[in-house]
Protein backbone atom coordinates (compact mmCIF):
# COMPACT_ATOMS: atom_id res chain seq x y z
CA UNK A 1 0.00 0.00 0.00
CA UNK A 2 1.53 3.34 -1.16
CA UNK A 3 0.66 6.71 1.32
CA UNK A 4 1.77 10.20 0.53
CA UNK A 5 2.06 13.25 2.73
CA UNK A 6 0.26 16.13 2.30
CA UNK A 7 -0.10 19.80 2.98
CA UNK A 8 -3.76 20.91 3.91
CA UNK A 9 -4.76 24.64 3.31
CA UNK A 10 -8.57 24.21 4.72
CA UNK A 11 -10.66 27.02 5.32
CA UNK A 12 -11.68 27.58 8.97
CA UNK A 13 -14.24 29.80 10.30
CA UNK A 14 -16.37 29.45 13.83
CA UNK A 15 -19.57 30.28 12.08
CA UNK A 16 -21.46 32.62 9.53
CA UNK A 17 -20.88 35.85 11.55
CA UNK A 18 -17.18 34.86 12.66
CA UNK A 19 -14.19 35.99 10.09
CA UNK A 20 -12.92 33.01 8.45
CA UNK A 21 -9.54 32.26 6.99
CA UNK A 22 -6.99 29.61 6.14
CA UNK A 23 -4.83 27.04 8.67
CA UNK A 24 -2.53 24.81 7.46
CA UNK A 25 -1.73 21.30 8.34
CA UNK A 26 0.86 19.22 7.50
CA UNK A 27 -0.92 15.12 7.21
CA UNK A 28 1.58 12.61 6.86
CA UNK A 29 1.14 8.82 6.22
CA UNK A 30 -2.24 9.02 4.15
CA UNK A 31 -3.20 5.71 2.07
CA UNK A 32 -3.83 5.83 -1.74
CA UNK A 33 -6.83 3.83 -1.03
CA UNK A 34 -8.47 6.23 1.44
CA UNK A 35 -11.49 9.00 -0.18
CA UNK A 36 -10.57 12.27 0.52
CA UNK A 37 -13.63 12.32 3.11
CA UNK A 38 -11.32 9.65 4.92
CA UNK A 39 -8.52 11.49 4.73
CA UNK A 40 -10.07 14.32 6.45
CA UNK A 41 -11.76 11.99 8.85
CA UNK A 42 -7.66 11.24 9.59
CA UNK A 43 -7.27 14.60 10.04
CA UNK A 44 -9.94 15.58 12.46
CA UNK A 45 -8.73 12.50 14.43
CA UNK A 46 -5.34 14.09 14.81
CA UNK A 47 -7.09 17.30 15.53
CA UNK A 48 -8.57 15.87 18.68
CA UNK A 49 -6.37 14.32 20.22
CA UNK A 50 -4.18 17.44 19.90
CA UNK A 51 -7.48 18.64 21.71
CA UNK A 52 -8.48 21.20 18.68
CA UNK A 53 -11.48 21.97 17.15
CA UNK A 54 -11.83 19.34 14.11
CA UNK A 55 -12.83 20.47 10.69
CA UNK A 56 -16.65 20.46 10.08
CA UNK A 57 -17.77 18.75 7.01
CA UNK A 58 -20.87 17.47 4.97
CA UNK A 59 -21.22 13.93 4.39
CA UNK A 60 -23.60 11.38 4.50
CA UNK A 61 -23.88 8.28 1.95
CA UNK A 62 -19.79 8.18 1.26
CA UNK A 63 -20.72 6.49 -2.04
CA UNK A 64 -21.86 9.27 -4.09
CA UNK A 65 -25.63 9.23 -3.93
CA UNK A 66 -26.56 11.29 -1.19
CA UNK A 67 -25.36 14.96 -2.38
CA UNK A 68 -23.97 15.98 0.82
CA UNK A 69 -20.52 15.89 0.09
CA UNK A 70 -18.27 18.68 -1.16
CA UNK A 71 -15.63 21.17 -1.17
CA UNK A 72 -13.46 23.13 -3.64
CA UNK A 73 -10.48 21.80 -4.19
CA UNK A 74 -7.40 23.68 -5.37
CA UNK A 75 -10.37 26.05 -7.33
CA UNK A 76 -12.36 23.27 -8.68
CA UNK A 77 -15.76 21.87 -6.73
CA UNK A 78 -15.76 18.27 -6.23
CA UNK A 79 -11.68 18.29 -7.30
CA UNK A 80 -9.93 17.20 -9.74
CA UNK A 81 -11.29 14.37 -10.90
CA UNK A 82 -14.37 13.90 -13.24
CA UNK A 83 -17.33 13.02 -12.42
CA UNK A 84 -16.96 12.07 -8.77
CA UNK A 85 -18.65 13.34 -5.59
CA UNK A 86 -15.95 14.55 -3.25
CA UNK A 87 -16.45 11.36 -1.03
CA UNK A 88 -15.62 9.08 -3.81
CA UNK A 89 -11.92 10.87 -5.10
CA UNK A 90 -9.54 8.98 -4.04
CA UNK A 91 -6.21 9.79 -2.72
CA UNK A 92 -4.52 8.00 -5.54
CA UNK A 93 -5.09 10.81 -7.94
CA UNK A 94 -3.08 13.28 -5.18
CA UNK A 95 0.92 13.03 -4.97
CA UNK A 96 3.16 13.18 -2.24
CA UNK A 97 4.32 16.81 -1.20
CA UNK A 98 1.37 18.62 -2.59
CA UNK A 99 -0.02 21.13 -1.28
CA UNK A 100 -3.85 21.13 -1.34
CA UNK A 101 -6.44 24.40 -0.65
CA UNK A 102 -9.98 22.81 0.19
CA UNK A 103 -12.59 25.69 0.79
CA UNK A 104 -16.29 25.45 1.06
CA UNK A 105 -18.73 26.03 -1.46
CA UNK A 106 -19.58 29.51 -1.77
CA UNK A 107 -22.64 31.42 -3.39
CA UNK A 108 -24.23 34.53 -2.06
CA UNK A 109 -27.24 32.05 -1.40
CA UNK A 110 -25.12 29.66 0.70
CA UNK A 111 -24.30 30.85 4.26
CA UNK A 112 -21.51 29.33 5.69
CA UNK A 113 -22.55 27.07 8.79
CA UNK A 114 -18.96 26.25 9.82
CA UNK A 115 -15.18 25.40 7.86
CA UNK A 116 -16.22 23.70 4.86
CA UNK A 117 -20.38 22.96 6.05
CA UNK A 118 -22.31 25.68 4.07
CA UNK A 119 -26.02 25.93 4.24
CA UNK A 120 -27.63 25.13 0.86
CA UNK A 121 -31.40 25.12 1.73
CA UNK A 122 -32.12 27.40 -1.17
CA UNK A 123 -31.79 23.99 -3.40
CA UNK A 124 -34.76 22.99 -0.96
CA UNK A 125 -37.05 25.84 -1.40
CA UNK A 126 -36.66 25.82 -5.31
CA UNK A 127 -37.71 22.13 -5.23
CA UNK A 128 -40.21 23.10 -2.51
CA UNK A 129 -41.88 26.06 -5.05
CA UNK A 130 -42.87 23.27 -8.17
CA UNK A 131 -40.10 20.59 -8.11
CA UNK A 132 -42.77 17.45 -7.29
CA UNK A 133 -45.95 16.10 -8.65
CA UNK A 134 -49.01 15.97 -6.79
CA UNK A 135 -50.79 12.95 -6.62
CA UNK A 136 -53.72 11.97 -4.70
CA UNK A 137 -53.42 8.39 -3.07
CA UNK A 138 -54.54 5.60 -3.56
CA UNK A 139 -53.46 1.79 -4.76
CA UNK A 140 -50.50 1.59 -6.15
CA UNK A 141 -50.89 1.97 -10.23
CA UNK A 142 -49.91 -1.05 -11.79
CA UNK A 143 -46.47 -1.38 -13.96
CA UNK A 144 -46.51 -0.32 -17.59
CA UNK A 145 -50.57 1.59 -17.35
CA UNK A 146 -48.76 4.93 -18.04
CA UNK A 147 -46.47 4.32 -21.47
CA UNK A 148 -43.51 6.21 -21.96
CA UNK A 149 -41.62 6.20 -25.03
CA UNK A 150 -37.77 4.55 -24.04
CA UNK A 151 -36.03 7.85 -25.10
CA UNK A 152 -37.87 10.41 -22.98
CA UNK A 153 -37.78 7.79 -20.23
CA UNK A 154 -33.74 7.90 -20.73
CA UNK A 155 -33.65 11.53 -20.82
CA UNK A 156 -35.64 12.00 -17.99
CA UNK A 157 -33.55 9.47 -16.03
CA UNK A 158 -30.32 11.30 -17.02
CA UNK A 159 -32.03 14.71 -15.53
CA UNK A 160 -33.36 12.97 -12.22
CA UNK A 161 -29.40 11.83 -11.69
CA UNK A 162 -29.21 15.36 -9.98
CA UNK A 163 -28.17 14.70 -6.65
CA UNK A 164 -28.23 18.30 -5.60
CA UNK A 165 -25.04 18.72 -4.01
CA UNK A 166 -24.93 22.02 -5.43
CA UNK A 167 -21.29 22.42 -6.99
CA UNK A 168 -22.51 23.67 -10.44
CA UNK A 169 -23.75 27.14 -8.29
CA UNK A 170 -20.33 26.68 -6.19
CA UNK A 171 -18.09 26.44 -10.05
CA UNK A 172 -20.47 29.13 -11.91
CA UNK A 173 -18.42 31.87 -12.55
CA UNK A 174 -21.75 34.05 -11.86
CA UNK A 175 -23.02 31.50 -8.51
CA UNK A 176 -25.93 30.69 -10.70
CA UNK A 177 -28.04 27.74 -9.88
CA UNK A 178 -29.33 26.93 -13.27
CA UNK A 179 -28.39 23.30 -13.80
CA UNK A 180 -29.22 22.32 -10.70
CA UNK A 181 -32.58 23.70 -11.50
CA UNK A 182 -33.22 22.84 -15.06
CA UNK A 183 -32.56 19.44 -14.11
CA UNK A 184 -35.28 19.12 -12.01
CA UNK A 185 -37.91 20.70 -13.99
CA UNK A 186 -36.28 18.48 -17.20
CA UNK A 187 -36.70 15.27 -15.02
CA UNK A 188 -40.57 16.06 -14.83
CA UNK A 189 -41.52 17.84 -17.83
CA UNK A 190 -39.99 14.60 -20.04
CA UNK A 191 -42.40 12.25 -18.45
CA UNK A 192 -46.18 11.89 -18.77
CA UNK A 193 -47.18 12.17 -15.02
CA UNK A 194 -45.30 15.88 -15.24
CA UNK A 195 -47.27 17.45 -17.81
CA UNK A 196 -50.43 18.87 -15.35
CA UNK A 197 -48.36 21.27 -13.47
CA UNK A 198 -46.16 21.73 -16.15
CA UNK A 199 -46.06 24.53 -16.88
CA UNK A 200 -46.55 26.61 -12.99
CA UNK A 201 -43.55 24.33 -12.38
CA UNK A 202 -41.39 26.21 -14.76
CA UNK A 203 -42.53 29.48 -13.33
CA UNK A 204 -42.73 29.01 -9.59
CA UNK A 205 -39.06 27.14 -10.08
CA UNK A 206 -36.99 29.76 -11.59
CA UNK A 207 -39.05 32.29 -9.84
CA UNK A 208 -37.81 30.78 -6.68
CA UNK A 209 -34.44 30.92 -7.56
CA UNK A 210 -34.33 34.19 -8.58
CA UNK A 211 -35.68 35.01 -5.22
CA UNK A 212 -33.00 33.36 -3.47
CA UNK A 213 -30.02 35.64 -5.01
CA UNK A 214 -28.23 33.34 -7.58
CA UNK A 215 -26.51 34.69 -9.86
CA UNK A 216 -27.37 34.76 -13.86
CA UNK A 217 -26.33 32.34 -16.20
CA UNK A 218 -23.60 33.37 -19.14
CA UNK A 219 -23.54 29.88 -20.68
CA UNK A 220 -20.21 30.02 -19.13
CA UNK A 221 -20.45 25.67 -19.43
CA UNK A 222 -18.30 25.08 -15.76
CA UNK A 223 -21.10 23.35 -14.24
CA UNK A 224 -21.52 20.69 -16.38
CA UNK A 225 -17.48 20.25 -16.33
CA UNK A 226 -17.88 19.55 -12.53
CA UNK A 227 -21.16 18.24 -12.17
CA UNK A 228 -20.47 14.46 -10.49
CA UNK A 229 -23.63 13.40 -12.33
CA UNK A 230 -22.64 14.37 -15.46
CA UNK A 231 -25.65 16.75 -16.26
CA UNK A 232 -25.72 18.30 -19.69
CA UNK A 233 -26.35 22.02 -20.04
CA UNK A 234 -28.69 20.57 -22.60
CA UNK A 235 -31.41 20.63 -20.02
CA UNK A 236 -30.73 24.95 -19.36
CA UNK A 237 -31.94 24.91 -23.18
CA UNK A 238 -34.69 23.07 -22.32
CA UNK A 239 -35.63 24.72 -19.30
CA UNK A 240 -35.31 28.14 -21.23
CA UNK A 241 -38.09 26.76 -23.43
CA UNK A 242 -40.11 25.56 -20.60
CA UNK A 243 -39.72 28.66 -19.16
CA UNK A 244 -40.73 30.78 -22.09
CA UNK A 245 -43.44 28.84 -23.35
CA UNK A 246 -44.79 28.54 -19.73
CA UNK A 247 -44.85 32.53 -19.24
CA UNK A 248 -46.30 33.14 -22.58
CA UNK A 249 -49.49 31.02 -22.54
CA UNK A 250 -49.95 31.42 -18.40
CA UNK A 251 -50.19 33.47 -15.53
CA UNK B 1 -48.58 41.79 -16.06
CA UNK B 2 -46.59 38.61 -17.95
CA UNK B 3 -44.08 40.96 -19.52
CA UNK B 4 -42.88 42.46 -16.40
CA UNK B 5 -42.37 38.82 -14.86
CA UNK B 6 -40.32 38.00 -18.17
CA UNK B 7 -38.13 40.72 -17.99
CA UNK B 8 -37.43 40.41 -14.91
CA UNK B 9 -36.53 37.40 -14.31
CA UNK B 10 -32.99 35.85 -14.93
CA UNK B 11 -34.13 33.72 -18.40
CA UNK B 12 -35.89 36.76 -19.79
CA UNK B 13 -32.91 38.98 -19.33
CA UNK B 14 -31.16 36.23 -21.22
CA UNK B 15 -33.59 36.03 -23.76
CA UNK B 16 -33.35 39.83 -24.46
CA UNK B 17 -29.59 39.18 -24.89
CA UNK B 18 -29.74 36.82 -27.03
CA UNK B 19 -32.71 38.27 -28.87
CA UNK B 20 -31.15 41.20 -29.54
CA UNK B 21 -27.64 39.63 -30.45
CA UNK B 22 -29.89 37.72 -33.18
CA UNK B 23 -30.96 40.88 -34.63
CA UNK B 24 -27.07 42.33 -34.50
CA UNK B 25 -26.33 39.19 -36.12
CA UNK B 26 -28.89 39.83 -38.77
CA UNK B 27 -27.71 43.11 -39.44
CA UNK B 28 -24.23 42.22 -39.58
CA UNK B 29 -25.08 40.02 -42.45
CA UNK B 30 -26.77 42.90 -44.60
CA UNK B 31 -23.94 44.87 -43.67
CA UNK B 32 -21.51 42.69 -44.57
CA UNK B 33 -22.97 42.22 -48.26
CA UNK B 34 -23.81 45.76 -48.89
CA UNK B 35 -19.94 46.47 -47.88
CA UNK B 36 -18.48 44.14 -50.03
CA UNK B 37 -19.10 45.67 -53.05
CA UNK B 38 -16.28 47.67 -52.34
CA UNK B 39 -14.08 45.17 -53.17
CA UNK B 40 -15.92 45.09 -57.44
CA UNK B 41 -15.45 48.81 -57.58
CA UNK B 42 -15.59 52.58 -55.65
CA UNK B 43 -18.64 52.61 -58.51
CA UNK B 44 -20.38 49.87 -57.67
CA UNK B 45 -20.34 50.65 -53.73
CA UNK B 46 -21.41 54.07 -54.25
CA UNK B 47 -24.15 52.91 -56.22
CA UNK B 48 -25.34 50.43 -53.48
CA UNK B 49 -24.59 53.68 -50.78
CA UNK B 50 -26.64 55.65 -52.94
CA UNK B 51 -29.81 53.31 -53.49
CA UNK B 52 -29.91 52.83 -50.03
CA UNK B 53 -30.26 56.40 -49.10
CA UNK B 54 -32.14 56.71 -52.21
CA UNK B 55 -34.81 55.86 -49.16
CA UNK B 56 -34.59 57.79 -46.47
CA UNK B 57 -37.70 56.56 -44.51
CA UNK B 58 -36.69 53.17 -44.96
CA UNK B 59 -32.87 54.31 -43.29
CA UNK B 60 -34.24 56.24 -40.70
CA UNK B 61 -36.80 53.61 -39.42
CA UNK B 62 -33.82 50.74 -39.69
CA UNK B 63 -31.22 53.15 -37.98
CA UNK B 64 -33.77 53.90 -35.24
CA UNK B 65 -34.66 50.36 -34.76
CA UNK B 66 -31.03 49.46 -34.83
CA UNK B 67 -30.27 51.78 -32.00
CA UNK B 68 -32.87 50.61 -30.11
CA UNK B 69 -31.53 46.87 -30.49
CA UNK B 70 -28.03 48.08 -29.67
CA UNK B 71 -29.16 49.72 -26.54
CA UNK B 72 -31.09 46.81 -25.52
CA UNK B 73 -27.65 44.77 -25.63
CA UNK B 74 -25.69 47.13 -24.26
CA UNK B 75 -27.93 48.12 -21.37
CA UNK B 76 -29.40 44.42 -20.50
CA UNK B 77 -25.59 43.05 -21.02
CA UNK B 78 -23.97 46.04 -18.86
CA UNK B 79 -26.57 45.13 -15.74
CA UNK B 80 -26.21 41.40 -15.85
CA UNK B 81 -22.43 41.52 -16.03
CA UNK B 82 -22.33 44.25 -12.88
CA UNK B 83 -25.46 41.84 -10.98
CA UNK B 84 -23.19 38.94 -11.61
CA UNK B 85 -19.65 40.41 -10.51
CA UNK B 86 -21.73 41.43 -7.02
CA UNK B 87 -22.46 37.53 -7.23
CA UNK B 88 -19.15 36.40 -7.70
CA UNK B 89 -16.58 38.57 -7.38
CA UNK B 90 -13.17 36.98 -5.99
CA UNK B 91 -14.96 33.96 -3.97
CA UNK B 92 -12.25 31.29 -3.85
CA UNK B 93 -8.69 32.19 -3.13
CA UNK B 94 -7.61 29.42 -5.70
CA UNK B 95 -10.15 29.57 -8.48
CA UNK B 96 -9.78 27.06 -11.40
CA UNK B 97 -11.70 26.99 -14.65
CA UNK B 98 -12.13 23.48 -15.92
CA UNK B 99 -13.46 24.25 -19.36
CA UNK B 100 -11.29 25.22 -21.82
CA UNK B 101 -11.51 27.97 -24.73
CA UNK B 102 -13.22 30.04 -21.86
CA UNK B 103 -11.50 32.86 -23.24
CA UNK B 104 -14.70 34.33 -25.27
CA UNK B 105 -16.87 33.63 -22.52
CA UNK B 106 -14.94 35.16 -20.08
CA UNK B 107 -13.96 38.68 -21.75
CA UNK B 108 -18.33 39.21 -23.30
CA UNK B 109 -18.37 42.24 -21.12
CA UNK B 110 -15.05 43.40 -22.28
CA UNK B 111 -15.31 42.31 -26.23
CA UNK B 112 -18.90 44.23 -26.44
CA UNK B 113 -17.25 47.63 -24.52
CA UNK B 114 -14.22 47.94 -26.67
CA UNK B 115 -17.21 47.24 -29.63
CA UNK B 116 -18.93 50.28 -28.25
CA UNK B 117 -16.28 52.52 -29.00
CA UNK B 118 -15.70 51.15 -32.20
CA UNK B 119 -19.06 51.94 -32.84
CA UNK B 120 -19.20 55.64 -32.09
CA UNK B 121 -15.77 56.34 -33.67
CA UNK B 122 -17.21 54.18 -36.66
CA UNK B 123 -20.87 56.15 -36.53
CA UNK B 124 -19.03 59.42 -36.24
CA UNK B 125 -16.60 58.58 -39.31
CA UNK B 126 -18.77 57.55 -41.81
CA UNK B 127 -22.81 57.99 -41.02
CA UNK B 128 -22.40 62.04 -40.14
CA UNK B 129 -19.48 62.74 -42.33
CA UNK B 130 -19.81 65.43 -44.07
CA UNK B 131 -22.46 65.44 -46.71
CA UNK B 132 -20.13 67.00 -49.67
CA UNK B 133 -17.98 64.18 -49.83
CA UNK B 134 -19.21 61.02 -51.72
CA UNK B 135 -19.06 58.22 -49.43
CA UNK B 136 -16.90 55.56 -51.39
CA UNK B 137 -13.92 58.77 -51.20
CA UNK B 138 -14.45 59.24 -47.10
CA UNK B 139 -13.91 55.41 -46.89
CA UNK B 140 -10.94 55.24 -49.07
CA UNK B 141 -9.75 58.07 -47.37
CA UNK B 142 -10.11 57.61 -43.53
CA UNK B 143 -8.78 53.75 -43.95
CA UNK B 144 -5.84 55.15 -45.69
CA UNK B 145 -4.93 55.68 -42.44
CA UNK B 146 -2.67 53.06 -41.09
CA UNK B 147 -3.93 53.70 -37.28
CA UNK B 148 -7.44 54.10 -38.44
CA UNK B 149 -7.30 51.32 -40.33
CA UNK B 150 -5.59 49.23 -37.63
CA UNK B 151 -8.45 50.29 -35.25
CA UNK B 152 -10.79 48.67 -37.41
CA UNK B 153 -9.01 45.68 -37.67
CA UNK B 154 -9.24 45.53 -33.78
CA UNK B 155 -12.49 46.37 -33.44
CA UNK B 156 -13.15 43.28 -35.87
CA UNK B 157 -10.62 41.18 -33.74
CA UNK B 158 -13.11 42.07 -31.12
CA UNK B 159 -16.25 41.26 -32.94
CA UNK B 160 -15.32 37.72 -33.85
CA UNK B 161 -14.22 36.82 -30.36
CA UNK B 162 -17.30 38.36 -29.16
CA UNK B 163 -19.43 36.21 -31.79
CA UNK B 164 -16.98 33.17 -30.92
CA UNK B 165 -18.95 32.48 -27.72
CA UNK B 166 -22.23 35.16 -28.50
CA UNK B 167 -23.36 33.01 -31.68
CA UNK B 168 -23.56 29.44 -29.71
CA UNK B 169 -24.70 31.39 -26.40
CA UNK B 170 -27.62 32.66 -28.37
CA UNK B 171 -28.76 29.27 -29.81
CA UNK B 172 -28.32 27.68 -26.42
CA UNK B 173 -30.78 30.32 -24.82
CA UNK B 174 -33.01 30.05 -27.49
CA UNK B 175 -33.21 26.26 -26.33
CA UNK B 176 -31.46 25.06 -29.41
CA UNK B 177 -29.57 22.00 -28.09
CA UNK B 178 -29.58 18.74 -29.70
CA UNK B 179 -26.86 16.12 -30.25
CA UNK B 180 -27.50 15.89 -34.03
CA UNK B 181 -27.21 19.41 -34.73
CA UNK B 182 -24.84 20.57 -32.11
CA UNK B 183 -21.47 19.56 -33.97
CA UNK B 184 -22.77 21.61 -37.02
CA UNK B 185 -23.26 24.75 -34.34
CA UNK B 186 -20.08 24.18 -33.02
CA UNK B 187 -18.43 24.62 -36.34
CA UNK B 188 -20.73 27.50 -37.36
CA UNK B 189 -19.73 29.58 -34.29
CA UNK B 190 -16.26 29.91 -35.82
CA UNK B 191 -17.08 29.61 -39.40
CA UNK B 192 -19.45 33.11 -39.48
CA UNK B 193 -17.41 35.19 -36.80
CA UNK B 194 -14.06 34.43 -39.37
CA UNK B 195 -16.48 35.03 -42.67
CA UNK B 196 -17.20 38.60 -40.73
CA UNK B 197 -13.60 38.91 -39.43
CA UNK B 198 -12.65 38.10 -43.30
CA UNK B 199 -14.73 40.65 -45.20
CA UNK B 200 -15.22 43.08 -42.33
CA UNK B 201 -11.09 43.36 -41.95
CA UNK B 202 -10.39 42.51 -45.41
CA UNK B 203 -11.93 46.03 -46.42
CA UNK B 204 -9.39 48.04 -43.99
CA UNK B 205 -6.70 45.97 -44.87
CA UNK B 206 -7.70 46.78 -48.45
CA UNK B 207 -6.81 50.34 -48.02
CA UNK B 208 -4.51 50.37 -45.55
CA UNK B 209 -1.85 48.66 -47.34
CA UNK B 210 -3.09 50.34 -50.53
CA UNK B 211 -4.63 47.84 -52.54
CA UNK B 212 -7.31 49.62 -53.26
CA UNK B 213 -5.34 53.08 -53.80
CA UNK B 214 -7.27 53.42 -57.28
CA UNK B 215 -10.64 50.94 -56.49
C1 LIG C 1 -22.08 44.31 -32.94
C2 LIG C 1 -22.77 43.28 -32.92
C3 LIG C 1 -23.01 42.43 -31.70
C4 LIG C 1 -23.51 41.16 -31.74
C5 LIG C 1 -23.91 40.43 -32.98
C6 LIG C 1 -23.58 40.65 -30.38
C7 LIG C 1 -24.04 39.40 -30.03
C8 LIG C 1 -24.10 38.91 -28.75
C9 LIG C 1 -24.65 37.64 -28.36
C10 LIG C 1 -25.32 36.65 -29.29
C11 LIG C 1 -24.50 37.51 -27.01
C12 LIG C 1 -24.88 36.30 -26.15
C13 LIG C 1 -26.27 36.35 -25.58
C14 LIG C 1 -26.50 35.18 -24.64
O1 LIG C 1 -25.65 34.96 -23.74
O2 LIG C 1 -27.49 34.48 -24.80
C15 LIG C 1 -23.87 38.69 -26.55
C16 LIG C 1 -23.56 38.95 -25.25
C17 LIG C 1 -23.10 40.15 -24.81
N1 LIG C 1 -22.79 41.25 -25.59
FE1 LIG C 1 -22.94 41.42 -27.55
N2 LIG C 1 -23.13 41.61 -29.55
C18 LIG C 1 -22.78 42.72 -30.31
C19 LIG C 1 -22.31 43.92 -29.86
C20 LIG C 1 -22.15 44.21 -28.56
C21 LIG C 1 -21.78 45.52 -28.10
C22 LIG C 1 -21.53 46.76 -28.95
C23 LIG C 1 -21.69 45.41 -26.77
C24 LIG C 1 -21.33 46.61 -25.93
C25 LIG C 1 -21.45 46.72 -24.68
C26 LIG C 1 -22.00 44.03 -26.39
C27 LIG C 1 -21.98 43.52 -25.11
C28 LIG C 1 -22.36 42.25 -24.75
C29 LIG C 1 -22.40 41.77 -23.40
C30 LIG C 1 -22.01 42.55 -22.15
C31 LIG C 1 -22.88 40.45 -23.43
C32 LIG C 1 -23.20 39.58 -22.25
C33 LIG C 1 -22.16 38.59 -21.98
C34 LIG C 1 -22.55 37.81 -20.79
O3 LIG C 1 -23.77 37.70 -20.51
O4 LIG C 1 -21.62 37.35 -20.14
N3 LIG C 1 -22.28 43.34 -27.51
N4 LIG C 1 -23.62 39.54 -27.62
S1 LIG D 1 -26.65 19.48 -11.49
FE1 LIG D 1 -24.82 18.26 -10.90
S2 LIG D 1 -23.54 19.71 -9.74
FE2 LIG D 1 -25.60 20.61 -9.82
S3 LIG D 1 -26.64 19.93 -7.96
FE3 LIG D 1 -27.15 18.41 -9.55
S4 LIG D 1 -25.57 16.82 -9.33
FE4 LIG D 1 -24.78 18.61 -8.20
S1 LIG E 1 -21.47 11.76 0.98
FE1 LIG E 1 -23.22 11.23 -0.24
S2 LIG E 1 -22.61 11.94 -2.18
FE2 LIG E 1 -20.79 12.24 -1.03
Amino acid sequence: MTSINLTLKIWRQPNNDALGGFETYLLDGIHTDMSFLEMLDVLNEKLTKEGKDPVAFDHDCREGICGMCGAVVDGVAHGPEKEVTLCQLHMRHFHSGDTLVIEPFRSRAYPIKKDLLVDRSALDRIIQAGGYVSVNTGGTPDGNSIPIPSQQAELAMDAAACIGCGACVASCPNGAAMLFTSAKISQLALLPQGQVERKNRALAMVEQMDKEGFGNCTNAKECEAVCPKGISIRNIARMNKEFFKAILTEG
Amino acid sequence: MWFVRFLVSSIGKKFIMAASGLLLFLFLCTHVAGNATIFMSSKVFQSYADELHSHPLIVLVFSLGLLGVFLAHIFVGLYLFYQNRAVSNSRYAVCTRVVKYSFASETMPYTGLFLLVFLVVHVFGFTFSPKTVLISVTVQQLLSNFFYALFYILGFVALTIHLSHGFWSMLQTFGFNHPRYNFLISRLTIVIPLFFFLVFAGIAFYFMTGLGASY
